[in-house]
């Protein structure tokens, strides 16, 4: 992973996150128009028959909108998003509707001050005049020469030339721009006293040698002071009026800096809305005989525009849509929270930061690949560095993580060797929901392979948490195995841990349990335990053909050890195997991928085919990749926002899920959406149900002590006895299930019981109800207990809070 | 932070005697306040109930962690 010293990233190395963000970039008709209109603007104000706000709109980008209203060609009418829904948008009818509806088309006065530039303007015709036009309204002095004896140029031959011609003369009304009619220029030493020069002498005209040289862009020629544009460059009547507001930016900033302005930085974008699931909407039809919009016309028509703009990534995402920020947005608030100074700044992105699961959804869905959820966790990163980070919202998982990587960690190559092609990996959840899918995967991969296996964590609490350090000490335990175990492959059974292990070690090679289990093709999962692929199933997984097996599952058990194999007999006695080639639980059922196998066709495609040989029928749902809410831990941080996205993923479907990912399993199963592991499918398990807090530690304790005496003789070492663990609970259901929904573990409990016993430090109540409390770096719990006879403790309450008290 | 009121006569333990309301200085992300809480008057043990701890205190809390 890469290192940053985040306390001195700038603003464009964050903001280089969302540079290529396309949100507020013109739609793809505005990209056709030849003067770049606003058209989500304008047709924003006519949908509300704001017809002159519209109109100014209009005016400010076409300059002559009599003129552009009638004779523009409409190329935006191409490129509309709603022509396969309705027909393309007439924004040409809209334009013609706006200039025919606004009343008073007079400029608003403002008082601007005369400017000292003197602007020569050779040629009166549509360009000549949009660029004396546009350097007059911003108070340069501009002279126009027009060898004719009136202006209008190539439109004084059109049919339509009175209204025209009106509107120029209302245009140049009070404005102080002087025409010089009946004036030719025959040299450029003629305007030698004007400060710059725009030549627009229309098509065929006199350009003084200066085409050659022409930037297309700025308008500006080898000879600095003049700019050259219109039809002179064979430009149509549209670009040619553009060309004259162009020029006038460009003689402006001639003005101002002695040059043509540099190149206008707009975004490349070739982005075009979704319209796949648009509604048809049937383009209005005008009653009027010739075609013009009424003002309820002209509305229902403008209504009928998508007003095209990017926000897929915050559409798809419920953190982003609750929060409503694009990335630019958060980029910038990434790097003030990253620079606050308290108290004279402050954060203002926690909640957020902290409500991101990183699933990646929304660089997959957006055009330019943005991935907040890279941003937001540089700011974790970044608060933890600082030391502004509120410990509480991540301590619960950085102390399962020390717990999985320390007293529940285990590695071995299970051979007298030492060192393994394979190591099963099975993450920190696995065996710590169902010690069954770890035993009995670690057996079927076995029976094929030289595989040995390591109980750890990945780091992930670390990860979501920003903690680089944690991140790190984990890691290096990793690397330290993997070297130990001669560079196995690793095996991994969570999609979190792949995509952690691709992120920081890149130099192991990894491979999904689930694509090994397919490999092993049988008509019974079960048999997979005993089928023998004949290929390392790495780079292109071999299928073993339609091997003839009727091994039972028990032949998977580990055979070292009689009285677990016996314990795991019983266990499946008691929810019977399946008969070969029938699902034992669903009839149909939709595959929930958990995100981070979003990117991984291969573990999509094999979980699929482990699913089909169960004779489960397959649905896909109709988005997929998304979060089930476990993602980034923002559980603590923003447990509404977790309780929603959870709902929503079980409710995108009816049928059950087959899950591959156990912490998927445990949100669903906390809404009682019917679910299973594909290990549970695969292995014919009944699915366990999901253990609280303290079964799950005890099961990932259990994992360790039946597969290290299997392959190490037991000298594994284990986390010592506490003085509390024997301390006796009466705890009622509905008081269990709250205090493990608050991630409260009845260890914290006794722990806390224990010391008040000790201490005598506990309050107690006139009818005998005590309390006690334990102060722990992050937060502080309080337990209210009565004492039962015999020594037992009757837990009545459990809760915590995150500040300190420091006394009366 | 408003003072909730406890619906029990709690007694220290340890001190066995009877908890009085004090201003307890409370911190949280670097900042400090006051608020009124039963406190044992000898030990100075303070007895924090759930409805203030997830109430008005988790507010503050949250309200801190935003700034």
């Amino acid at each position: 992973m890469e290192r940053l010293n985040l306390s001195r990233l700038q603003a464009d190395e964050i903001s280089a996150h969302a540079a290529a963000c396309v949100s507020g970039a013109p739609p793809p008709c505005a990209r056709e128009c030849p003067f770049g209109l606003d058209v989500r603007s304008f047709i924003s104000k006519a949908e509300k028959g704001r017809w002159q706000a519209a109109y100014k709109t209009y005016r400010d980008a076409v300059v002559f909108p009599e003129i552009v209203s009638r004779l523009c060609p409409a190329p935006c009418s191409g490129a509309c998003a709603r022509t396969d829904a309705g027909g393309a948008i007439d924004l040409g009818g809209l334009e013609r509707a706006v200039v025919s509806l606004t009343r008073d088309k007079r400029r608003d006065g403002y008082a601007i001050p005369q400017k000292s530039g003197t602007a020569a303007v050779v040629g009166a015709g549509p360009s000549g005049l949009s660029a004396a036009l546009s350097l007059a309204l911003k108070r340069y002095d501009v002279t126009v020469f027009e060898r004719e004896s009136s202006w209008g140029g190539s439109l004084r031959s059109h049919a339509e030339f009175g209204a025209f011609d009106a509107e120029f003369s209302q245009s140049f009304a009070s404005l102080g721009a002087e025409f010089q009619f009946g004036r030719e220029i025959s040299s450029l030493a003629e305007l030698s006293g004007f400060g710059a020069i725009y030549l627009a002498t229309g098509s065929g005209g006199e350009a003084f040698g200066l085409l050659a040289g022409l930037d297309l862009e700025s308008l500006a020629t080898s000879d600095p002071r003049v700019f050259l544009g219109g039809g002179l460059t064979g430009a149509e009547l549209m670009d040619a009026i553009a060309h004259g507001r162009a020029a006038a930016r460009s003689l402006e900033s001639f003005f101002q800096i002695g040059k043509a302005p540099p190149a206008a930085r707009a975004p490349v974008c070739s982005w075009t809305p979704d319209t796949s699931e648009i509604e048809a909407a049937p383009r209005v039809a005008p009653a009027d005989p010739s075609g013009a919009f009424t003002d309820i016309e002209a509305r229902a028509e403008a209504a009928r525009c998508l007003k095209c703009d990017c926000d897929v990534c915050l559409q798809g995402c419920e953190m982003l849509r609750r929060f409503h920020k694009l990335p630019m947005k958060i980029a910038s608030e990434v790097f003030t929270d990253i620079h606050a100074n308290p108290p004279y700044s402050s954060h203002t992105l926690t909640r957020e930061a902290y409500s991101c699961s990183d699933c990646g959804h929304c660089k997959r869905r957006c055009p330019e690949s943005i991935d907040v959820g890279e941003l937001l966790r540089l700011s974790r990163r970044a608060r933890v560095e600082s030391g502004a980070a509120p410990p509480a919202l991540h301590d619960y998982w950085l102390r399962e993580m020390r717990f999985s990587s320390d007293g529940a960690a285990f590695y071995s190559a299970c051979n007298e060797k030492g060192s393994c092609e394979y190591v099963f990996f099975p993450g920190c959840q696995l065996g710590a929901y169902d010690p069954r899918h770890v035993s009995l995967s670690l057996a079927a991969l076995r029976k094929n392979y030289d595989a040995g296996v390591f109980l750890g964590c990945c780091g992930a609490p670390a990860y979501w948490a920003g903690d680089d350090a944690a991140l790190e000490e984990n890691s290096a335990l990793i690397r330290r195995a993997w070297s130990e175990l001669g560079e196995p492959v690793f095996v991994l059974a969570c999609m979190t841990c792949e995509k952690l292990f691709s992120d920081l070690f890149p130099e192991i090679e990894c491979v999904s349990l689930y694509e090994m289990l397919a490999a092993m093709d049988c008509e019974q999962a079960a048999c997979n335990l005993n089928c023998a692929p004949t290929a390392r199933p790495t780079a292109d997984l071999p299928r073993n053909g339609n091997l003839e097996c009727d091994t039972r599952l028990h032949n998977a058990l580990p055979e070292a050890d009689p009285a677990v194999r016996e314990a795991y007999m019983e266990s499946t006695r008691a929810s019977p195997v399946r008969a070969p080639g029938r699902s034992l639980y669903f009839q149909s059922a939709a595959i929930f991928d958990p995100c981070s196998a979003a990117e991984d066709e291969r573990v999509r495609e094999s979980v699929r085919a482990l699913a089909s040989r169960s004779g489960v029928a397959l649905s896909e749902l109709s988005e997929s990749g998304k979060c089930c809410g476990y993602g980034g831990n923002i559980r603590l941080a923003n447990p509404s926002l977790y309780e929603e996205i959870g709902s929503n993923r079980a409710a995108a479907s009816e049928l059950p899920y087959i899950v591959y990912c156990a912490n998927c399993r445990a949100v669903f199963a906390a809404r009682d959406k019917q679910c299973a592991h594909i290990l549970d499918i695969a292995f014919g398990l009944a699915p366990a149900e999901i253990p609280d807090i303290d079964t799950r530690r005890r099961n990932s304790l259990e994992v360790k002590r039946l597969i290290s005496q299997e392959f190490s003789s037991g000298s594994a070492v284990f986390p010592k006895a506490e003085p509390w663990e024997d301390i006796s609970l009466i705890i009622a259901p509905d008081v269990a299930e709250r205090v493990d929904r608050k991630l409260i573990s009845l260890s914290d409990i006794r722990e806390a019981l224990y010391l008040a016993r000790e201490s005598g430090a506990y309050f107690e109540a006139s009818d005998g109800t005590r309390q006690c409390s334990m102060a722990r770096p992050a937060l502080v719990y309080w337990v209210r207990y009565r004492l039962s006879p015999g020594g037992t403790y009757e837990v009545l309450d459990a809760y915590y809070h995150r500040m300190k008290f420091e006394g009366a | 932070m408003e003072a909730v009121k406890p619906e029990e006569n709690w007694l220290c333990g340890k001190c066995n005697v009877t908890l009085e309301t004090k201003k307890t200085v409370f911190s949280y992300l670097g900042r400090s306040f006051t608020h009124d809480v039963d406190v044992c008057p000898k030990c100075g043990a303070v007895l924090i109930p759930r409805e203030l701890a997830e109430g008005r205190m988790a507010e503050v809390e949250e309200q801190l962690e935003d700034k």
